[in-house]
């Protein structure tokens, strides 16, 4: 290819920019998917190499760490559905919790608390009710593990709603309280009947996930490949989608158009929310630990962060991204185990994919929208619109 | 001028191309202004005036052509050299950082306001000399969030000159002032002119362009068109060439139909005392932006509410469209207002939105538009490509965001989606600002067969409020006349419904209007 195809002879000072540029730029414009996709594809491949320079640096051979990583992860059939798919679980579901919630608009940094608030609640009715019948045991675990992770934001939704208060501080607040309440109830009043361990006792077996063929594969992930499916296409087809994504996207104009009332949305998105993230913790109960103990997650909430990110907040994409994130933290250990990389060096990659996203983003975008005309410039201050007190409520009809 | 045109030109552009994905915004643009004159610019919504502007300015890089400031060498496109070149621009949407105060606002981007304190001394005292040029008296530590639009627009304009340039660039500046204030801003920029600085004006208004300029240059669909001098041009001729034809002459008022004579219908909205917060001024000092204000609006006719900027207008106007409720009286409205609200690219399209999904903002939850739960979305094309044809929306592609859209053809979208809701009441806050000549005909007539005839057949014509700074336009669309003075709605009685009577009423009690007096 010849560089630029648009460069013209009357101006040699234009930037130089590669063959693929121009193809970039109008692929842009066809697709919506296109930038997030690239955006994506980019920032692992600038993670890796990253990485891989890092590893190197300290005196480890990338090569082999990185098939060490992938044996590990993948290596059989069974081995990648019994770790790396049970890791993803989590991270779907929390993945999800945070893409619905900043598609609409709310910072919801509590994924974590509320899982835990989900594994209290399904670990409690998994020991509480042990004669219960399987199939009223097990979804009423699921149903109170996602109501748990609900009720929990409702601190901070109430401080949003009634006091203004930004949900970023609330709800990190609140997965500190969440830890520590988890910390007492194993010492305390959840501790097993031996009381030697800080844990619960072992859940009724009737509230086990049932388990998908030999390995440890649990049905929870079926379960959250469906729900990132359905809530794809219900952002995309239905209307409280579209309201969720129009209050997320600009909170005046939905206000504005006079067809939505903006706090509800907010409300419920953040609502929901919670739910799934709770469900998470429900199903990790559920479906891998079967009883309740200090740090049950290793972070699944805050991984979603970079889960939902690195999918561009779409929930296929969050499929896509956890599963990816799965299998960085099932082949950290083989890691370690075979190449001696700390297992630790894979948090560091983590943080690298969720920058080189953000650096990717900027740097695609610059494409298609350098120099149009920027509709952010209004002299309207940009004040984050909770929409919560400010939502415009019906007046009489006459 | 004459003499001045002999001098070398200060501005030379010369065949300006510059693309945005996959549409031209200038295919063939030029552009030359010389010192000691006032050069207006003109042309449709979407003409590129703006783009070319910017790429004098140094915000955007031309992808072909030359861009001369001076005779100097032609400039990569960048601000900061712009900037040392003596260009300044006042943009048509502020620049200004709402929560800091005039003084703060100026000396952002110069070195005056001190390194690693902040000093504002020499800014204070700069601004004190630029009241002299000016004419206005500007409060250096009022801070901007707290200023009326008018009062804005003096700051940008304040802010452009301290750097003291040889060219100043003013994008659609009298769009937010009103009349005694542009009366004050041509007096600045005569002022300006006889200095020997450049001024390049864009406007849409042929005879205030008339009224001022000293030459004109004409763009069409990015390319330059016509350049002339005052005295060869006229406005039907200025008006051609944007256009690239004939324009329907807005019509005499007594050739309007209906005016007066048709007969209002039946109520539709009633406000009995109402009140309203500001929607931005909670705070301290916030108070009430509409004060007890009593409007009944029927079917069948057009209130037109005049007043300059920032008197209560957008307060008023969410209340009638149900979108605010009001603090105090009561609000009696009809099941279906559509609201053309003020801004158009902050209030009323998501810019990420595509021209589906900004349909969908108004009929999402409407029952042609859905099946149960979900959005018909092949239904949605069909009302945006309703809305497209029918207002002339030029887009890049059906997948075009809103933001990909040129300024006016945004407000195209946004009211044509706003008409197409068969509305009981419409709100139009300024619905022509930043419409083209024929664009804003196009409206005109649209609102006329809207308030005569109704959205459709079976059905019954809205009220319309129409919410302008136009005072011409108030007068000539309305048939009931108020202003708004400091939140209060006042009735235009019969013999002042003239520009100068409203203005007088619009004075009546508003110390903030400019006060000094220019030829």
């Amino acid at each position: 290819m010849t560089g630029d195809r648009d460069r013209t002879r009357r101006s040699g000072r234009r930037r130089w920019r590669p063959a693929w540029w121009r193809w970039w730029r109008d692929a842009r414009v066809r697709s919506r998917w296109t930038g997030p996709l690239a955006a994506g594809v980019l920032a692992l491949l600038a993670a890796a190499l990253l990485a891989a320079a890092g590893l190197a640096v300290a005196g480890y051979d990338p090569v082999a760490a990185g098939r060490a990583l992938v044996a590990g992860a993948f290596g059989s059939g069974e081995r990648f559905a019994s770790i790396t798919l049970v890791r993803a679980t989590p991270l779907i579901l929390t993945g999800l919790a945070v893409a619905l919630a900043f598609r609409a608009g709310v910072w919801n940094i509590g994924a974590e608390g509320q899982l835990y608030a989900g594994a209290v609640a399904a670990a409690w009715v998994g020991l509480a009710f042990p004669a219960a019948p399987g199939w009223l045991l097990l979804p009423a675990a699921m149903v109170a593990a996602a109501v748990a992770g609900g009720l929990w934001t409702l601190v901070p939704v109430g401080l949003k709603f009634r006091a203004g208060v930004g949900e970023v501080i609330t709800t990190i607040l609140m997965n500190f309280v969440a830890i520590h309440t988890v910390a007492w109830l194993v010492h305390g009043p959840l501790q097993e009947a031996r009381g030697v361990f800080p844990q619960t006792d072992p859940i009724a077996l009737a509230a086990h996930l049932p388990r998908l063929g030999a390995g440890r594969l649990h049905a929870g992930f079926p379960v959250a490949v469906v729900l990132a499916t359905a809530l794809w296409w219900l952002l995309r087809h239905s209307a409280w989608g579209f309201r969720v994504r129009a209050v997320g996207a600009s909170p005046r104009a939905a206000a504005v158009s006079g067809r939505m009332e903006t706090g509800r949305v907010v409300l419920g998105a953040f609502l929901l929310s919670g739910m799934l993230a709770g469900l998470a913790g429900g199903v990790e109960v559920a479906g891998v630990t079967f009883a309740l103990y200090e740090n049950l997650s290793p972070g699944y909430g805050y991984t979603a962060i970079a889960v939902a990110l690195l999918a561009g907040l779409n929930p296929l994409g969050v499929l896509l991204a956890a599963g990816f994130f799965g299998v960085l933290q099932a082949g950290a250990a083989a890691m370690q185990r075979d190449v001696g990389v700390p297992a630790v060096w894979v948090s560091a990659i983590e943080a690298l994919v969720i920058l080189a996203v953000l650096a990717a983003d900027r740097f695609l975008r610059r494409g298609a929208v350098e120099g149009s005309p920027s509709p952010g410039r209004t002299g309207v201050p940009a004040r984050p619109e909770s929409g919560g007190p400010d939502a415009p409520p019906a007046p009489d009809r006459a | 001028m004459k003499q001045a045109a002999r001098a070398p030109a200060t501005v030379e552009m010369r065949s300006v191309r510059k693309r945005f994905g996959s549409v031209d915004a200038l295919s063939d643009a030029s552009l030359r202004a010389f010192p000691g004159e006032i050069h207006a610019l003109l042309g449709e919504n979407g003409a590129g005036k703006t783009t070319l502007m910017r790429v004098l300015c140094g915000a955007l890089r031309p992808d072909a052509g030359d861009v001369r400031v001076d005779g100097d060498e032609p400039r990569p496109g960048r601000a900061r050299d712009a900037i040392r070149a003596g260009i300044g621009m006042v943009h048509q949407h502020f620049t200004l950082v709402p929560s800091l105060t005039v003084a703060e606002n100026v000396a952002l981007g110069t070195r005056d306001g001190g390194c690693a304190r902040l000093r504002l001394e020499r800014v204070r005292a700069r601004l004190a000399e630029l009241e002299g040029v000016t004419g206005l008296p500007v409060d250096a530590d009022a801070p901007v969030a707290g200023l009326s639009v008018g009062a804005k627009q003096r700051v940008e304009i304040v802010k452009a000159l301290y750097r003291d340039p040889r060219v100043l660039v003013l994008d659609e500046p009298t769009t937010v002032l009103g009349p005694r204030e542009v009366e004050w801003l041509f007096g600045v920029l005569r002022a300006l002119a006889r200095e020997g600085r450049t001024v390049v004006f864009i406007g849409h208004k042929l005879d205030e362009i008339l009224r001022v300029a000293d030459r004109v240059t004409v763009l069409r669909r990015g390319r330059t068109v016509l350049a002339a001098g005052r005295e060869e041009v006229d406005a039907p001729g200025l008006a051609r060439a944007m256009i690239g034809g004939p324009v329907a002459e807005r019509s005499p008022p007594s050739a309007r139909p209906g005016r007066g004579g048709a007969a209002a219908g039946a109520r539709v909205a009633l406000l009995e005392g109402v009140s309203a917060h500001g929607a931005d001024t909670r705070g301290p000092g916030g108070g009430m932006a509409v004060r007890d204000v009593t409007l009944e609006v029927r079917r069948g006719e057009v209130v037109g509410i005049g007043g300059v900027e920032g008197n209560g207008q957008r307060e008023l106007a969410l209340v009638l469209a149900g979108r605010l409720r009001p603090a105090a009286g009561r609000a009696r409205l009809p099941a279906i207002v559509s609201l053309i609200p003020q801004d158009r690219s902050a209030g009323g399209l998501v810019p990420g939105f595509d021209l589906a999904e900004n349909t969908a903002l108004a009929f999402h939850d409407d029952d042609a538009h859905r099946r149960g739960p979900l959005i018909d979305w092949s239904a949605m094309r069909r009302t945006a490509r309703e809305i497209v044809a029918g207002f002339d929306v030029r887009a890049p592609g059906w997948r075009a965001t809103a933001q990909s859209l040129s300024g006016g053809n945004r407000q195209k979208l946004l009211v044509g989606r706003e008409l197409a809701r068969s509305p009981d009441l419409l709100v139009a806050e300024n619905p022509m600002r930043g419409l083209d000549i024929a664009a804003a005909a196009f409206l005109r007539g649209k609102l006329a067969g809207l308030r005569s005839r109704g959205a459709g057949p079976g059905r019954e014509p809205p009220g319309i409020v129409l919410f302008s700074t136009d005072l011409d336009e108030v007068l000539d669309l309305a048939d009931r006349v108020f202003v708004l003075v400091r939140g209060r709605l006042v009735a235009v009685p019969e013999r002042d419904r003239t520009p100068l009577g409203m203005g007088r009423l619009m004075l009546g009690s508003d110390e903030a209007a400019p006060t000094a007096d220019h030829p």
